[in-house]
């Protein structure tokens, strides 16, 4: 049989402070999981959503992994859509992206200037980027660019900075916002996208760093690889979308398991937090569980009782904890070198910063408990 | 046969070098329906009887059987369980949890039993009457006297109908009314309600409610006077 549900409630009363100083401690802990957790999900997420499988992207061999630093002739697009069949193609129109990509730094009208993702685009990028979706204004005209969800993020500053029909400076030119759009949380999100010849021009450059090709099914990408491996004057190489941020994901690894690592060390500490509490809260009541004991109470059940106790605590910071999670943390943006991403706060954020929650309080418990049943009975009761 | 019946129980302590015997080779039979006090110097090993009588600790040698139960070999699980059906235990400082009412307090007990909440609820209202604090039942310990909360502590003690009731120095920390307050209490249960039970104490005068008293010194018993029982220290007769 066990202990009636009030005693365990009740006794957090007994020290309210002592409770609530826990209760703070436990939220603080199981928040900073939530924040930790979410860190590592958002950048998971933006590295998974950004690799599309059916993609294929060709860009230069001399460039190692990093496309910012390839360079391909603006022949390729073309020499690519005539030799292969691979390429999906409807109304006459190739779907592949010819794209000019670089990091350069821009000047908002705020003045602050900071390192930008640009992207230099023709009008078909949408039909292989297949995630960008224009969420206001229009598509940018020379002169225009167009801004990712995330942009002002990455750049450091407030949204309103970059909001349609302000102007941004870069590559000593003025540009005008004319639309914004979102990509389903893939890294896009945190780049500018304008006019590929515009920005060539802005540039003095008359090369492409990649093509971007929507490929008829999964399969066709080795008509590609055998393309590049053939033709090795044109020094090129192709990696599916999808590999291509799988690799990036490797070089993030340390980040992750930085991440797990601390918040291993927060439930660490937190677990310190619930043994303070319990081990306090039982010295004075060495008696009174001898007591229940003497009145047929097995210890089984006075330590699921005490457990409680650390379980009401922990569930409530749990909640506290998760509530403010999912309202204020859950989407919160962040800088990262290769862009922004949203801290996610998802299901397994949830799960993970909840499980840690509670078993603060159940170990917290545990320890103070069966030191607390060990002794006799007989002596527990001469205690004071 | 007795109600409780201990035949040649013996407890030892060590203490690093030294051994003590609060216990040696003692008998004791109690009928059913007795008030027995137990008297005896500090330290002469009367906790250390009451709580061999109340299953709380084993003898290292002799038996004691309760209601025809050998609770000397009972494993700790079963013990529990017996103490919950055959005993009710009253404390010196009567151990009331603070954060329960009076009436939870003396609910406490009953939980373990296997009775309906109607039950439950009419014993409760029966123990808390025949302390006499039915007006009290919501109060918290810290708002209640010291009797009173020992009332609660008596209460919580047969409420759930023991075989036997034993009480540690049930007045040791009462002033001179409350403690005659007890006493009454106890003896009119031990009376009126035919509640067996043993009783710890160093006061000669609260001793002299029971209707056997009994005194333990060099882990004997000695002189042992008896106003209405038949028993001694023998136990060769029988009720
Ligand atoms: N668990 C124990 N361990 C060691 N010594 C004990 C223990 N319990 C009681 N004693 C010793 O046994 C003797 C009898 O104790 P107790 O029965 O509590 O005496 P009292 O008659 O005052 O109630 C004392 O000397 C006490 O110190
Ligand atoms: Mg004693």
């Amino acid at each position: 049989m066990l202990l009636p549900w009030e005693y365990g409630v009740r006794n957090l009363a007994r020290r309210p402070i002592h409770s609530g100083l826990t209760l703070f401690a436990l939220t603080t802990v199981t928040l900073l999981i939530f924040v930790v957790v979410g860190f590592i999900r958002g950048l998971e997420r933006s590295l998974a959503v950004s690799g599309d499988p059916n993609v294929m992207l060709v860009y230069s061999l001399t460039s190692e992994e990093n496309i910012e630093n390839s360079s391909i002739s603006a022949q390729i697009p073309d020499l690519l859509a005539a030799s292969l069949s691979a390429t999906v193609k409807h109304f006459g129109i190739t779907h592949h992206s010819p794209e000019l990509y670089l990091g350069s730094r821009v000047t908002t009208a705020d003045q602050s200037p900071g390192l930008g993702l640009v992207r230099g685009v023709t009008p078909t990028a949408p039909l292989v980027r297949r995630t960008v979706r224009m969420t206001e204004g229009t598509w940018p005209q020379p002169g225009e660019v167009m801004v990712g969800r995330l942009a002002a993020t990455k750049l450091g500053v407030p949204t309103e900075v970059l909001k349609i029909g302000n102007q941004i400076e870069m590559e000593g030119q003025a540009w005008q916002i004319s639309g914004t759009f979102a990509a389903e949380g893939a890294s896009f999100e945190s780049e500018i996208w304008c006019d590929l010849s515009d920005l060539q021009t802005a540039t003095k450059r008359q090369d492409l760093s990649l093509v971007a090709m929507l490929l008829k099914d999964r399969t066709a990408s080795s008509e590609v690889d055998l393309f590049c491996m053939e033709r090795k004057d044109l020094e090129l190489r192709a990696v599916r979308e999808s590999e291509y941020y799988q690799t990036l994901q490797q070089h993030y690894r340390p980040v992750r398991i930085l991440g797990w690592l601390i918040v291993g060390l927060v439930a660490t500490a937190g677990i310190f937090a619930g043994l303070n509490l319990m081990y306090g809260a039982l010295a004075g009541r060495i008696r009174e569980l001898a007591m229940l004991q003497v009145l047929g109470y097995k210890r089984v059940a006075i330590l699921v009782s005490v457990v409680q106790e650390g379980l009401v605590l922990a569930s409530a910071a749990s909640l506290i904890a998760g509530t403010f999670a999912v309202c204020w943390i859950n989407g919160l943006t962040v800088r990262f070198t290769m862009g922004a991403f949203a801290l996610r706060i998802d299901s397994l954020a949830i799960l993970s910063g909840c499980a840690v929650g509670l078993l603060l309080g159940i170990l917290g418990a545990l320890p103070p408990a069966l030191k607390a049943l060990h002794a006799s009975v007989a002596i527990n009761l001469k205690a004071v | 046969m007795a109600l409780v019946e201990l035949q040649n129980v013996s407890k030892q302590f060590t203490k690093g070098e030294q051994t003590i015997t609060p216990l040696d080779h003692i008998d004791l039979h109690i009928a059913e329906g007795e008030f027995v006090s137990l008297m005896g110097p500090s330290g002469s090993g009367k906790s250390t009887l009451l709580n061999l009588v109340s299953g709380i600790d084993r003898p290292d040698s002799g038996s004691i059987v309760v209601n025809g139960t050998d609770i000397s070999q009972l494993s700790r699980g079963k013990l529990a369980d017996w103490r919950a059906k055959n005993l009710g235990y009253i404390f010196q400082t009567h151990n009331l949890i603070p954060v329960l009412t009076a009436y939870e307090n003396i609910e406490l007990p009953t939980l373990l039993l296997k009775q309906t909440a109607q039950e439950r609820q009419r014993r409760v209202q029966l123990a808390m009457e025949a302390v006499g604090l039915s007006d009290r039942a919501d109060h918290y310990p810290r708002q209640l006297s010291g009797g009173q909360e020992q009332r609660v502590g008596i209460a919580r003690a047969i409420v759930t109908h023991p075989k036997i009731v034993v009480a540690d120095e049930p007045t040791g920390s009462l002033d001179v009314n409350t403690s005659q307050q007890i006493q009454v209490l106890l003896q009119r249960l031990n009376q009126q309600l035919g509640i067996t039970m043993l009783m710890v104490t160093h006061d000669t005068e609260v001793a002299s409610i029971a209707s056997r008293q009994l005194r333990l010194d060099q882990g004997k018993f000695v002189d042992e006077r008896s106003s209405t029982s038949t028993f001694c220290e023998g136990g060769q007769s029988d009720a």
